[in-house]
């Protein structure tokens, strides 16, 4: 095996991209599903709650999640249009091509953001009113918090979705011929976990 | 009487600097069949013989009169008017070196690319003009000849986001060109020859799996397939440290990966 040169690591970020991206996805679907359980009974969810902060789970998760969001953001940065006039050729190219998936990209830099400074706040909040109960994010969301969460949901939800179709499409794994197709299951389980996500904060609101 | 069609073209002659670009308004009945091709050269004919645009085959085969249709690009000649509106805007492709109103040259910038992925095949056998030529399987052939099939009219360029913001990206046609060469076993380059050519980010890393490309292709390549394949293989190449060789060769996922 040859060592790789600095231009060859960089080429790696590819790959890591698509690796912390996918880490995340999975992060995201397992924690909205835990989080869902408050739809069936506060108390599954106050247990499971419980037994991840015995075992350390959830003090372990939570920072390693967030260096991974950290990291995740910086490589997929390298290809954010931040230079000079490009969000606005990219802006403009996409309204007059009016392609679905070029606009959908913007969506994902735009939720890329809310994503990067909102999971930091939705740690802390967590975090440092532990132990996680649904009691106490009754408390936090009537706090006000409930605006930040019809924001970040939504957007973690779209960003992860259309992210897990994209490295589907870009690494081969969804064809042209199977592309429809596949679009219409992201969008059926983005509405799906929508609908979940709505559901639970709404459960959590009237605790 | 057929439609009053109205178009709006794109007029702006680098050989003249002092007249501003504007768009140019220009009227005209449609006819059974007509294509944008014939329509232009009606308006050529009749109208104003100094607008400018690009064809030759008239076909869809040489690939010179790509422009932006209503803001996708596309081949005048392949578009017939019935499926646009009334109102139809023109543009020439962007990316590419403007020559003049609809014209531009996408053969500077083919040439470039084709240079920079080493657009050949690279063989150490010497030629022998008498020996009969090699066989291949048949199945290969075809699949060799689906990639051949780019026309070089540059409609994926221009739809590319990313070739937009960033003019050192080498395109989808450059990377479907790349494949070619690396299912052909004529060719002696290996993975990781072709990962040192396009395993960056003005190569397959830099594509966004946006699909404009592959939505706007007139000869229906299917481009992200074939950037799929490659970006896997560019992938896979680049962790080579770190995964083991059995599953790397599983990953790569292509029919006739060479060692
Ligand atoms: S899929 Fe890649 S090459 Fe094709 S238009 Fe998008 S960014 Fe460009
Ligand atoms: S790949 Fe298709 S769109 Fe791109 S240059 Fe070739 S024929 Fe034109
Ligand atoms: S004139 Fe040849 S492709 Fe249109």
């Amino acid at each position: 095996m040859n060592p790789r040169t600095p231009a060859e690591i960089r080429s790696r970020l590819d790959f890591w991209q698509a690796f912390s991206g996918a880490l995340l996805a999975v992060f995201v679907c397992c924690h909205l599903i835990l989080e869902g359980s408050v739809v069936i009974s506060p108390v599954v969810t106050d247990f499971i709650g419980d037994w991840m902060e015995k075992i350390y789970v959830a003090q372990i998760v939570a920072p390693v999640i967030l260096a991974l969001i950290l990291f995740h953001f910086w490589i997929a940065a390298r290809k954010m249009p931040f230079r000079k006039g490009e969000l606005t050729i990219f802006t403009q190219h996409s309204m007059a091509l009016k392609d679905v998936d070029t606009a959908l990209w913007i969506v994902q830099v735009f939720t890329a953001i809310v994503i990067l400074f909102g999971a930091f706040f939705h740690v802390y909040g967590v975090m440092s009113q532990m132990p996680l109960t649904v009691e106490k994010s009754h408390i936090r969301l009537h706090e006000g918090w409930i605006l930040f969460y019809t924001v970040f949901l939504p957007c973690t939800i779209l960003h992860t979705g259309i992210g897990m179709y994209r490295i589907g499409v870009k690494y081969g794994l969804i064809s042209k011929a199977r592309r429809k197709i596949w679009r219409a299951i992201i969008w059926i389980g983005m509405g799906c976990y929508l609908i979940l996500g709505c559901c639970a904060l709404t459960r959590v609101w009237f605790y | 009487m057929g439609r009053e069609l109205t178009f709006e073209i794109f007029r702006y002659n680098p050989a003249q600097p002092d007249i501003e670009p504007r768009m140019q308004t220009y009227t005209l009945e449609e006819t059974p069949s007509m294509t944008l091709f014939i329509a232009l050269n009606k308006i050529r004919e009749e109208q104003d013989p100094t607008l400018q645009f690009d064809f030759c085959c008239r076909a869809g085969i040489c690939g010179s009169c790509g422009m932006v249709i209503n803001g996708v690009p596309g081949l005048a000649c392949h578009t017939q008017t019935k499926d646009l509106p009334d109102k139809i805007t023109l543009h020439p492709l962007p990316v590419f070196k403007l020559l003049g109103d609809l014209s531009v040259d996408t053969g500077v910038w083919f040439r470039n690319v084709g240079g920079k992925i080493e657009s050949w095949i690279h063989t150490k056998k010497k030629f022998d003009p008498e020996a009969q030529e090699e066989r291949m399987d048949n199945a290969l052939a075809n699949q060799i000849f689906e990639l051949d099939r780019c026309v070089e009219c540059g409609c994926c360029v221009a739809a590319c986001g990313t070739a937009r913001m960033r003019e050192d990206f080498i395109g989808a046609t450059a990377i479907n060109r790349l494949a070619r060469f690396y299912i052909d076993p004529r060719d002696n380059r290996d993975a990781a020859d072709f990962y040192d050519l396009i395993g960056d980010d003005n190569g397959v890393f830099g594509c966004m799996g946006l699909l404009a490309c592959d939505n706007v292709c007139p000869k229906q390549i299917p481009l992200h397939d074939q950037l799929g394949i490659m970006r896997r293989m560019a992938t896979v190449e680049s962790v080579k440290a770190i995964i083991p060789d059995f599953i790397r060769k599983k990953l790569t996922g292509c029919k006739s990966v060479k060692a």
